[in-house]
């Protein structure tokens, strides 16, 4: 008979104490690998979602105080950007695109529909009824609609001068959808898609090319900020402070970027992840050692045989502790198909409608680890008991 | 003349930190291939004899040397066990969930005796014992004597030099444990092997070549 054989055998003695250290152990292996499964899976759906298109952060003048400035009619208080700086700014290491907008305020009365760029007094366009309530009108390429973390979730994006899309806000407030017309400064546009933000606010406006709208506004070759995509969201800040220290006219504003509130929400959820995994390894490791040490202590007198018959405390020892380390690896691959089970199934009943599971090599062989680990560890103690029993106490014993 | 295969001279061993002396000065020799019998009351010792003989445990004082090893020695003395002795206990402690063949070969397993041979030898020795039919059973379902001859079966397999029986009939009927005796008497006949067999029956003790009394931690009888 093999020694192995001889572990095999012991562990399948006391069968239903072994399936319930099993199960304790397989609990926690699925809860680690589960919970594994979900975060790394929410990490990576939040991620895409975010950074798929989107800028990591905006560039504005800095002598501007803020964006969209004030009602037009007031004098401009925002300084607008020349073009040429967005190329120069494309041109910084680590920034992957970048995208010139041009931003509009429409304030409105039920008569008279006024529309004035930050700059531009309003006096050109009053008097001529257009349209009520949209708040903004944005120039960018409709390329760069993505940066702007904007969706054409009806129609098609604009192609033309005389083409916009509408907020999905707007469009509501406005009665408006895909074939009307909205007209600006007097001038008339096709509305020819819908488009959402996820903000309502954001969503409460009109977007156009950015030559239509700087010839509209006659802030040709002009800019009201520039959003800026980094090769990787991790150098964001790095690259927000290389602009700022090479351009002492601009200031940059990371608040677009959700990386930073995603991370630090990521951090949270990561942390309870680690806290209740800790928490199950320790579960799972006190019932191996509880196990083993009532394994032992139920064959003190076997023990005492084997080291009678001339086995020494070295393979005593390696015994128990093979047979807890055998005992978490079933209970870990148990585990992890239960963690992966279960995890599947809530994601097939669309329980878990944002987050999509995503399994990783690292994250089973982790699981598996953590197991085996357990067994281990848990049957260190039992076996190092086990090996130091005195054959006359043990075959003393009754 | 055969030589000394067990050499005691004024053993000591106390248990309780001192409060008991079970062994008490106790002398001893023993020629290879005897068959010794060891008598006397309870409590005077003739587990403890047994057990340094065995390097179960270690004496406290004096010196004891059994088939060429130093037993007062500190160290581990499981390979001397696994080479040179075979127990066989009141109660056969045999492993439940193991077969009958399997128990013997426990103590081959970390020998380099290869898996085959290991079944070859184990029942080749339950052959010899009449337990040829029982070789895939589980302890459970032998009878005591059964049981017990499966227990020699496991002393033996190492071929050791010495046997220490202590009362292996004491849990069996009288019929049953003459059984055991007569397979005791013929290995130790066939093997040459030292046999040394603690026992509270005299008829028991006559069997043997040399009866030793103890009492008190002494042997106090030799004949
Ligand atoms: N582990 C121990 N701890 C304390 N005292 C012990 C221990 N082992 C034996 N003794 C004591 O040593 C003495 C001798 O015991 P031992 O078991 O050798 O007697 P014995 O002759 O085998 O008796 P019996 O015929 O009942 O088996 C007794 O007083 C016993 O109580
Ligand atoms: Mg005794």
């Amino acid at each position: 008979m093999k020694y192995r054989n001889l572990i095999l055998k012991n562990i399948f003695r006391n069968k239903a104490r072994s399936s319930l250290a099993m199960i304790g152990i397989a609990i926690g292996i699925a809860t680690i690998l589960g919970l594994g499964l979900l975060t790394d899976g929410l990490s990576t759906s939040t991620e895409q979602a975010l950074t798929a298109g989107a800028a990591d952060f905006s560039v504005v003048s800095a002598s501007s105080n803020g964006q969209g400035g004030g009602p037009g009619g007031f004098g401009g208080s925002q300084q607008l950007i020349n073009e040429t700086t967005v190329n120069k700014i494309a041109q910084i290491s680590g920034v992957e695109s970048v995208a010139g907008i041009l931003r509009s305020s429409i304030s409105d009365d039920s008569t008279n529909s006024t529309n004035n760029t930050d700059q531009q007094p309003s006096s050109s366009n009053s008097g001529q009824p257009s349209m009520t309530m949209p708040a903004t009108v944005l120039g960018m390429d409709s390329k760069n609609l993505e940066m702007y973390d904007v969706k054409v979730t009806n129609g098609s994006t604009y192609s033309s001068a005389n083409e916009v899309i509408i907020g999905k806000t707007a469009a509501e407030s406005q009665n408006k959808t895909i074939g009307d017309t909205v007209t600006i400064s007097n001038e008339t546009f096709k509305i020819v898609g819908i488009y959402e933000t996820g903000e309502t606010m954001q969503d409460n406006g009109i977007i156009m090319s950015l030559s239509t709208l700087q010839n509209l506004t006659n802030n040709t070759g002009k800019v009201s900020s520039v959003l800026v995509k980094t090769a990787d969201s991790s150098i964001a800040n790095k690259t927000a402070d290389t602009i700022e220290s090479t351009y002492s006219d601009l200031s940059t504003s990371t608040s677009l970027s959700g990386i930073d509130r995603m991370n630090s929400g990521m951090d949270i959820i990561k942390s309870a992840v680690w806290g209740i995994s800790i928490l199950a390894i320790f579960i799972g490791g006190i019932i191996v050692v509880i196990t083993m040490i009532k394994s032992v202590s139920e064959r003190t007198r076997e023990i005492g045989v084997l080291k009678a018959v001339g086995w020494t405390k070295k393979w005593v020892m390696v015994m128990i502790i093979g047979e807890s380390l055998i005992l978490a690896l079933i209970a870990s691959i148990v585990g992890i198909l239960v963690g992966v089970g279960v995890v599947e199934i809530l994601s097939l009943s669309n329980m878990l409608q944002f987050i999509q599971p995503t399994y990783s090599l690292t994250l089973f062989i982790k699981a598996l680890g953590i197991g085996l680990l357990m067994g281990v560890i848990g049957g260190l103690y039992p076996a190092y008991r086990a090996s130091r029993l005195a054959p006359t106490e043990a075959l003393r014993y009754e | 003349m055969n030589k000394n295969i067990i050499e005691i001279k004024n053993l000591i061993k106390l248990y309780d930190d001192g409060n008991t002396i079970a062994l008490d000065n106790l002398n001893l020799e023993i020629k290879k291939g005897e068959f010794i019998s060891i008598i006397g009351p309870s409590g005077s010792g003739k587990s403890t004899l047994l057990n340094m003989l065995g390097a179960l445990d270690q004496a406290d004082e004096g010196s004891i040397n059994v088939a060429g090893y130093d037993l007062m020695e500190k160290k581990d003395f499981s390979h001397f066990r696994s080479k040179e002795i075979g127990f066989i206990f009141q109660l056969h402690n045999l492993i439940p969930n193991l077969t009958v063949s399997e128990n013997v070969q426990i103590p081959m397993i970390h020998t380099y005796i290869s898996d085959e041979d290991m079944v070859k030898r184990a029942n080749n020795i339950l052959e010899s014992l009449n337990l040829s039919s029982k070789i895939n059973q589980f302890p459970t379902k032998l009878s005591g004597g059964e049981r017990q001859r499966v227990a020699i079966a496991r002393a033996l397999v190492n071929h050791p030099s010495i046997i220490l029986a202590d009362e292996p009939t004491g849990a069996l009927d009288s019929k049953t444990g003459d059984v055991i005796l007569d397979v005791l008497k013929k290995i130790h006949k066939a093997e040459n092997v030292t046999l040394i067999l603690v026992t509270h029956e005299t008829y028991v003790a006559d069997m043997a070549d040399r009866t030793i009394e103890v009492r008190d931690g002494q042997i106090t009888n030799s004949k």
